[in-house]
C-alpha cells in the first residue's frame, strides 16, 4: 500500500492530543533500557576488572562500580513500572480521544451513509484500529526509538574503544533493526493485510452461523455455510501460520546478527587485548552490552510484520470516517422561525444518479396546529419523505420550508429539534428507563416525566417494573414487549416537547387490542401539536388527523378531509 | 466470580488437548536452553583466556567456530518450538469453532435463541480468535517458564553454586509475591475487563441508535457522555494498574536485584581468588536469561485474560441444558409429492414455561392451503417450528403421509418445506447472495423473475448497486415490507417445495400489495400442502380451511363459509375485524 506513510502520519496526528504522555512513555522506556543495558555492561566490566585486580594482587576501587550496578538496578526496575504506568496512560487517553472523534464523525452519517454497515461491523473496526493504534506506538514506535538511541551509544562507545569493531557492529544493528524489519514487512504485508479483512469476514459467516441458524436450517444451506466458514478458517489460518513463521524467522535472523556481533566484537577485541590495544574489561563491557543492544533489536522484525494489518485497519477506519455525510450543513444557518409550517414545493428526491425518484414532485403542505395523514402502499415514497424533512436525505429538486426558510438554509438539529418522531424502527437503548426518556430532554424535571408517562398511557407499566424508572431496558429494549416498547416511545417523543408530531407507523406490527389502547395515547399526545401521520394503513388512526393525502409512485396523488376518505373505500387500503 | 471460574476450569479443560504438541515445543525449548548454556560457556571460556592465558584468534578459533555453529542450532529450535505450539493451537482453536457450530446444530435453533442473547453470540464469536494468542503464546510459555529455569540453575550450580542458590532462592520467591499481588491485582484486572466490555457494549449501543439519537437531538449529549465515560473508565483503571504492576514490578525487582547481588558477589569473589572468571561470567551470562521466561510469562497475562474472557460464553453455551432440543430424525426419505400432514394429540411446552400447545389436533390436507388464526402467543409459530423439526413436542405425533416426522431425514424434510418466516434473517452480502441461499444455481433471470413476483423490483432500482448492493445489519437498506418480501421470494425460489409453512407473510404490506403477493402465494400454493398463519382474515377467507388456535388446541375448523355460517370463534373475529 503505498498510502501507508500517509496514513501513519494520520494516525500519529490522531495522537497529537497526548504526545506529552507518548514523548514521556517513550523516554520511560529508554531509561528503562539503559538500566538493563548498564546493568549488564557494568556488571561484565567489574567482575573482568575484579578478576584482573585479583590476579595481579593490585588495588581495585570497587565502591563505584558496585553503585552503578545499583543504581542501573534501580532504573531498570523503577524504569520498567513507571513506564508500564505512563505508557498504558498514553494509550487509554489516546483511545479515548479516539472513541469521541469516530463517534463524532459518525453522527453526520446517520441514517444515510451508514445503512449499509453492520454496527458490530462498526465495532469490529474501532477495535482493529484501536489494536493498530496500541500496535503502532507500544510495537514499534517505542522500541524502534530506544533501539535506535541504544544502538547509538553502543556504536560511540565502541568507537571510542574498539574503532575497528564499530562499523561492523553499527552494520548488524541496522541488519536486525532495519533491514530485516523492512522485510518482514514487505514479506508480512500481503497475509497480514488479508487476515484483517478476512477476519472481519469470518466473524460475519460466524455470527450469520449463529443468528440465522434457523433459516439456514429451513433453506437446507446450514452445511454450505459451514464449509465456507471452514475454507475462509483453513485460508486464514494458513496466513496466520504463514504470518507467524515470518515472524519467528525474523526473530530468529536478528538473533543471528546479535551471535555474529558477539563474533565481531571477539574477532577485533581479541588482537587489540594483544595489541595492549584496549583495556580488557572493555572487552567483557562490550561483548555484555551488544547482547543487551539486540535484546531491544530482536522484537523489531517481529513487530514489523504485523503493521501492515494495524496500517490496514487504520485505513478502514479513516475510509469511515471520511465519509462525506450525505447533507452539508449550512455555514451560517438561519434562525428559526414560529410557527413552525412545513411545505414541500416539487421535491425530487432519489438515492442515486441513476435510481428512479424516490420522491417525484411532491407538493404538501403542514400548517401550524394541522392534522394531516400521508397514505400510500409501501414504495410510495413515505420513509423518503420522513427522511428529506428531517434532513436526513438531500433532494435533488424542488425544495422544502420550514417556518417559511429553506430547510437548506436551517441547521438540521434545529429542524430535528422541533419534530418529535415516533418512527417504526426506533432504538431503545440498553439503560434504564429514565435514561432512555431523558434523552428527550436531559434537563427534563420529575413532573415533566410523570406527565409524559401518564399520558403515554405508561403508568401501569412503570409501576410494574422491579426497580421503577431505574430498570434497564435490555439490549434493543428486549425487556420490553412491542407495545410497551411503542408507548415508550411516544413518552419520549412527548417529553421532547415539540411543536409537530411525526408518527411513522405507529401501530404497525401491534396486535389489534394493543394498537386501540396506544392511539389514546397518540391523539392525547397530539394534543396541541401540529401532526404528520405517514402510513400505508390508515385504519384505526383516522381519528387522529383532519386530513389525508394519498402518496402515490413519489408524487401526491389527492387531498381530502378524512370524513371524505372514509366514505369512500378508494385510496388503497385507508376505508378498510 | 463463578462464571470466571467456570471459565477458567473450561480453558483448563480445553486446554488438555494440547498437552503432546506443547511438550514437544517445551522439549524444543529445552533444546534452546542447552545451545544457550553451551553458547554461554564458550564465550566466557574465550573471554577467559584472552584475558588470563593471552590468546589469541587461532589458538580461540575451534571455540569461536563451536559459537559459531551453535548459533542456527539454538534459534532452529526456538523457531521449531515456536511452529509446534502455533500450528497445534491452529487447529485447536479451529476444533473449538468446529464444535461452536456443532454446538448450535444440537441445540437448534430456538435452544440456541434460549441459551445465548444477542450480545452473547457477540461474545462467542469474537471470542473463538481470543482464545489463539492463549494456545500459541501464553500456554507454552507456562510450560517454558517452569522448565528453563531449572535447567539453567542446574547448570549454574556446578559452576558456582553460591550465584545457584540465590537463583533457585529467588525464583520461587517471584511466583509467590506475584502471587501475593497478584491476586488482587488479577481480581482488579477482571473487573478492569468487564468494565471494559461494558464501555464497549455502550459504544455499539449508542452507534446502534445512532439514528434514533439525532431525532432525538441527543448525539452530542451521548458523545460528551461518551467521552465522560472513557475519562472515568482511564481514572480507575489507572487506580488499579498502580497496584497491578507491582506484581510485574516484584517481578522486575527480584530479576534485577538478583543479578546485581549475582554480579557484586562474583565480582569480590574473583578479586579473593574463591572463584574463576571463566565460572563467574559464565554464569553472569546466564543470570538474566534465568528470569527471561518468567518476564515473558508476566506479559503475556493479557493473553490468558482475553481467554478468560472468551471461554465464559463458549462454556455456558455448551453447559446450556438441552431443555428442548431440536428432533432428531430418522433415515426414511422425504415425500415427492404434497404430503398429508397430520398432528395429533400435539402438546409442546417451550423450555421452562407452560405449554403453548396442549391437546391439539390438526389435519392439513395434502395439496391444500390451511390458514390458521388466533390471537398473539397462541401458540401459531411454535407449530411451524414443530413442523420444521426445530423443536419436538412432549407428547403427540406429528406424521407425514402416515410416517412418523421422527422417522424422517430431516434435510430431506426440510428440502421439501419452503418457509417464510416473520423475521427472515439477512445475511452479510449482498441482496443477491441472500436470495441464493434458497437456491445456489439460481440465474440471474431467475431472480429477476421473482422479485417481479414478490414486489422487490421497486427496491432493486432504487437500491445503488442492485442486486450487488450489500445488506447491513437488520437488512437496513430495506424497508420493513422489503425484508418480508425477499422472505416470500426466498420461498418461491424453492421450486421442489412440496410444503409451504407461511407465518403472516404479509404483515407488513400495505392492503394492496397483500392482495397481489396473495395472488403470488395462492399460485405458488397449487399442488402443495400449505399452513398459512394469519393476522387478516383476507386470506381465511380465501382458504380451503381455516383453523381457529385457542388455549393451545384447535378450537374450530372448517372451510371458512362454513365456519362464517356456523357463528363460531372465526365468525367473531370476522366480525370484529369489519367493524374496525
Amino acid at each position: 500500500m503505498s498510502a501507508s506513510p500517509a496514513l501513519l502520519r494520520r494516525l500519529l496526528g490522531l495522537l497529537r492530543a497526548q504526545r506529552t504522555w507518548l514523548w514521556a512513555g517513550l523516554a520511560l522506556a529508554l531509561l528503562a533500557a539503559l538500566g538493563a543495558a548498564g546493568l549488564m555492561a557494568t556488571s561484565g566490566g567489574f567482575i573482568a576488572a575484579m578478576a584482573l585486580a585479583g590476579a595481579s594482587g593490585a588495588a581495585i576501587n570497587y565502591f563505584t562500580p558496585a553503585a552503578l550496578i545499583r543504581g542501573f538496578a534501580i532504573l531498570r526496575s523503577g524504569g520498567r513500572y513507571a513506564e508500564r504506568l505512563v505508557t498504558h496512560e498514553a494509550t487509554l487517553r489516546a483511545l479515548a480521544d479516539l472513541r469521541v472523534w469516530l463517534f463524532g464523525r459518525l453522527i453526520p452519517l446517520a441514517p444515510a451513509r451508514l445503512a449499509a454497515l453492520r454496527s458490530a461491523e462498526l465495532f469490529a473496526r474501532l477495535r482493529a484500529d484501536i489494536d493498530a493504534l496500541e500496535h503502532v506506538y507500544l510495537a514499534v514506535l517505542v522500541p524502534t526509538g530506544v533501539a535506535a538511541v541504544i544502538t547509538l551509544l553502543t556504536f560511540a562507545l565502541t568507537l571510542a574503544t574498539l574503532p575497528r569493531a564499530a562499523l561492523p557492529l553499527l552494520a548488524l544493528s541496522a541488519l536486525a533493526g532495519v533491514a530485516l524489519p523492512a522485510w518482514t514487512r514487505r514479506r508480512g504485508a500481503a497475509d497480514a493485510a488479508a487476515t484483517v479483512s478476512e477476519a472481519a469476514q469470518q466473524r460475519d459467516l460466524l455470527m450469520d452461523a449463529l443468528r440465522g441458524h434457523a433459516d439456514l436450517l429451513a433453506l437446507g444451506a446450514d452445511g454450505a455455510q459451514r464449509r465456507r466458514i471452514d475454507a475462509l478458517a483453513r485460508q486464514l489460518d494458513a496466513r496466520r501460520a504463514r504470518l507467524d513463521h515470518l515472524q519467528g524467522s525474523g526473530q530468529a535472523a536478528a538473533g543471528l546478527a546479535a551471535q555474529g556481533a558477539v563474533l565481531a566484537l571477539l574477532l577485533f577485541g581479541l588482537p587489540a587485548l594483544a595489541a595492549h590495544a584496549l583495556a580488557p574489561p572493555l572487552l567483557v563491557l562490550l561483548v555484555l552490552l551488544s547482547l543487551a543492544l539486540f535484546e531491544v533489536l530482536t522484537p523489531l522484525p517481529e513487530a514489523l510484520a504485523q503493521w501492515q494489518g494495524a496500517l490496514t485497519a487504520a485505513g478502514r477506519v479513516f475510509a469511515l470516517a471520511d465519509t462525506p455525510p450525505a447533507i452539508v450543513e449550512p455555514a451560517h444557518p438561519a434562525a428559526m422561525t414560529l410557527p413552525p409550517a412545513i411545505r414541500f414545493e416539487g421535491v425530487r428526491l432519489r438515492y442515486a444518479d441513476a435510481a428512479p425518484w424516490a420522491l417525484d414532485g411532491i407538493d404538501l403542505e403542514l400548517a401550524p396546529g394541522a392534522r394531516l395523514a400521508v397514505v400510500g402502499p409501501s414504495g410510495a415514497g413515505k420513509s423518503s419523505l420522513i427522511g428529506a424533512l428531517l434532513k436526513f436525505h438531500p433532494v435533488q429538486q424542488g425544495r422544502i420550508t420550514f417556518g417559511g426558510q429553506p430547510l437548506d438554509a436551517l441547521r438540521g438539529e434545529d429542524v430535528r429539534a422541533r419534530i418529535a418522531v415516533v418512527a417504526q424502527r426506533t432504538h431503545l437503548f440498553n439503560r434504564s428507563l429514565l435514561d432512555n426518556l431523558l434523552l428527550a430532554r436531559p434537563d427534563a424535571d420529575a413532573a415533566a416525566i410523570e406527565r409524559a408517562v401518564h399520558r403515554a398511557r405508561l403508568d401501569a407499566f412503570v409501576a410494574r417494573l422491579p426497580q421503577g424508572y431505574d430498570t434497564v431496558l435490555g439490549e434493543g429494549g428486549a425487556r420490553v414487549s412491542g407495545g410497551e416498547a411503542r408507548r415508550i416511545v411516544i413518552a419520549r417523543a412527548l417529553l421532547k416537547d415539540a411543536p409537530i408530531l411525526l408518527l411513522d407507523e405507529p401501530t404497525e406490527g401491534l396486535d389489534a387490542i394493543t394498537a386501540r389502547e396506544l392511539c389514546t395515547a397518540l391523539a392525547e399526545a397530539a394534543r396541541g401539536r401540529s401532526l404528520l401521520l405517514i402510513t400505508h394503513r390508515l385504519a384505526g388512526l383516522e381519528h387522529l388527523v383532519d386530513e389525508v393525502a394519498v402518496l402515490e409512485a413519489g408524487r401526491v396523488a389527492r387531498r381530502m378531509p378524512v370524513s371524505a376518505c372514509r366514505a369512500t373505500p378508494a385510496p388503497g387500503d385507508a376505508a378498510r | 466470580m463463578t462464571q470466571t471460574h467456570e471459565a477458567g476450569t473450561w480453558l483448563r479443560r480445553e486446554g488438555a488437548a494440547l498437552r503432546r504438541p506443547l511438550r514437544r515445543a517445551a522439549a524444543l525449548s529445552a533444546l534452546q536452553a542447552l545451545a544457550l548454556v553451551a553458547q554461554a560457556w564458550l564465550l566466557a571460556w574465550i573471554l577467559n583466556a584472552a584475558l588470563f592465558a593471552h590468546a589469541t584468534l587461532r589458538t580461540c578459533a575451534p571455540a569461536l567456530l563451536a559459537l559459531l555453529l551453535l548459533a542456527p542450532l539454538r534459534l532452529a529450535a526456538q523457531l521449531g518450538a515456536r511452529r509446534v505450539a502455533h500450528a497445534a493451537a491452529l487447529g485447536w482453536s479451529a476444533a473449538i469453532r468446529t464444535r461452536l457450530l456443532e454446538r448450535t446444530r444440537a441445540l437448534g435453533p430456538l435452544g440456541l435463541r434460549a441459551a445465548a442473547s444477542g450480545e452473547l453470540i457477540t461474545r462467542l464469536v469474537d471470542g473463538v480468535d481470543a482464545l489463539l494468542p492463549y494456545a500459541a503464546r501464553y500456554l507454552p510459555q507456562t510450560l517454558t517458564a517452569a522448565l528453563v529455569p531449572l535447567l539453567l540453575a542446574a547448570a549454574v550450580l556446578p559452576a558456582d553454586w553460591i550465584s545457584g542458590l540465590i537463583l533457585l532462592f529467588t525464583a520461587p520467591l517471584i511466583p509467590l509475591f506475584m502471587g501475593l499481588v497478584g491476586s488482587a491485582a488479577e481480581r482488579a484486572s477482571r473487573r478492569r475487563y468487564a468494565e471494559l466490555s461494558r464501555l464497549g457494549a455502550a459504544f455499539i449501543d449508542a452507534l446502534s441508535g445512532l439514528t434514533t439519537l439525532r431525532e432525538l437531538g441527543a448525539a452530542e449529549g451521548v458523545a460528551a457522555q461518551l467521552a465522560d465515560d472513557g475519562e472515568g473508565y482511564r481514572r480507575a483503571t489507572m487506580q488499579v494498574l498502580r497496584v497491578a504492576f507491582l506484581s510485574a514490578l516484584v517481578l522486575e525487582f527480584f530479576a534485577t536485584v538478583s543479578i546485581a547481588v549475582v554480579a557484586v558477589l562474583i565480582g569480590f569473589r574473583l578479586l579473593w581468588h574463591e572463584l574463576a572468571f571463566r565460572d563467574g561470567l559464565f554464569v553472569l551470562l546466564l543470570a538474566p536469561e534465568f528470569y527471561a521466561p518468567l518476564r515473558a510469562l508476566g506479559a503475556l497475562r493479557h493473553a490468558r485474560m482475553d481467554a478468560l474472557a472468551a471461554a465464559a460464553p463458549l462454556a455456558a453455551l455448551e453447559q446450556a441444558p438441552l431443555r428442548s432440543p431440536p428432533l432428531a430424525g430418522g433415515a426414511a426419505p422425504a415425500p415427492d409429492a404434497a404430503p398429508r400432514v397430520s398432528l395429533v394429540d400435539l402438546r409442546y411446552a417451550p423450555d421452562g414455561r407452560g405449554p403453548v400447545l396442549d391437546g391439539l389436533d390438526l389435519e392439513l390436507p395434502a395439496g391444500r392451503v390451511t390458514v390458521l388464526v388466533g390471537a398473539t402467543g397462541a401458540g401459531k409459530s411454535s407449530l411451524l417450528n414443530l413442523l420444521l423439526g426445530f423443536a419436538a413436542p412432549q407428547h403427540g405425533h406429528v406424521r407425514i403421509d402416515g410416517a412418523e416426522l421422527t422417522s424422517l431425514d430431516l434435510d430431506a424434510w426440510r428440502a421439501r418445506i419452503a418457509w417464510v418466516p416473520q423475521q427472515a434473517h439477512v445475511f452479510a452480502g449482498t441482496l443477491a447472495d441472500n436470495l441464493r441461499l434458497a437456491r445456489p444455481q439460481a440465474e440471474r433471470a431467475d431472480l429477476d423473475a421473482v422479485a417481479i413476483d414478490v414486489g422487490l423490483a421497486a427496491a432493486l432500482t432504487r437500491l445503488p448497486r442492485g442486486w450487488d448492493t450489500v445488506l447491513g445489519e437488520h437488512g437496513e437498506g430495506l424497508s420493513g415490507g422489503e425484508l418480508q418480501r425477499l422472505a416470500l421470494a426466498r420461498a418461491l425460489l424453492r421450486r421442489d417445495a412440496r410444503v409451504l409453512l407461511l407465518d403472516e407473510p404479509t404483515a407488513h404490506l400495505d392492503a394492496d400489495s397483500a392482495r397481489r403477493i396473495g395472488q403470488v402465494l395462492r399460485a405458488a400454493a397449487c399442488g402443495r400442502t400449505v399452513l398459512w398463519v394469519a393476522h387478516r382474515l383476507d386470506a381465511a377467507l380465501a382458504a380451503d380451511r381455516v383453523a381457529v388456535l385457542q388455549d393451545g388446541r384447535v378450537a374450530e375448523c372448517a372451510p371458512p363459509a362454513d365456519l362464517l355460517r356456523a357463528g363460531g370463534a372465526f365468525a367473531a373475529l370476522h366480525a370484529a375485524e369489519c367493524a374496525s
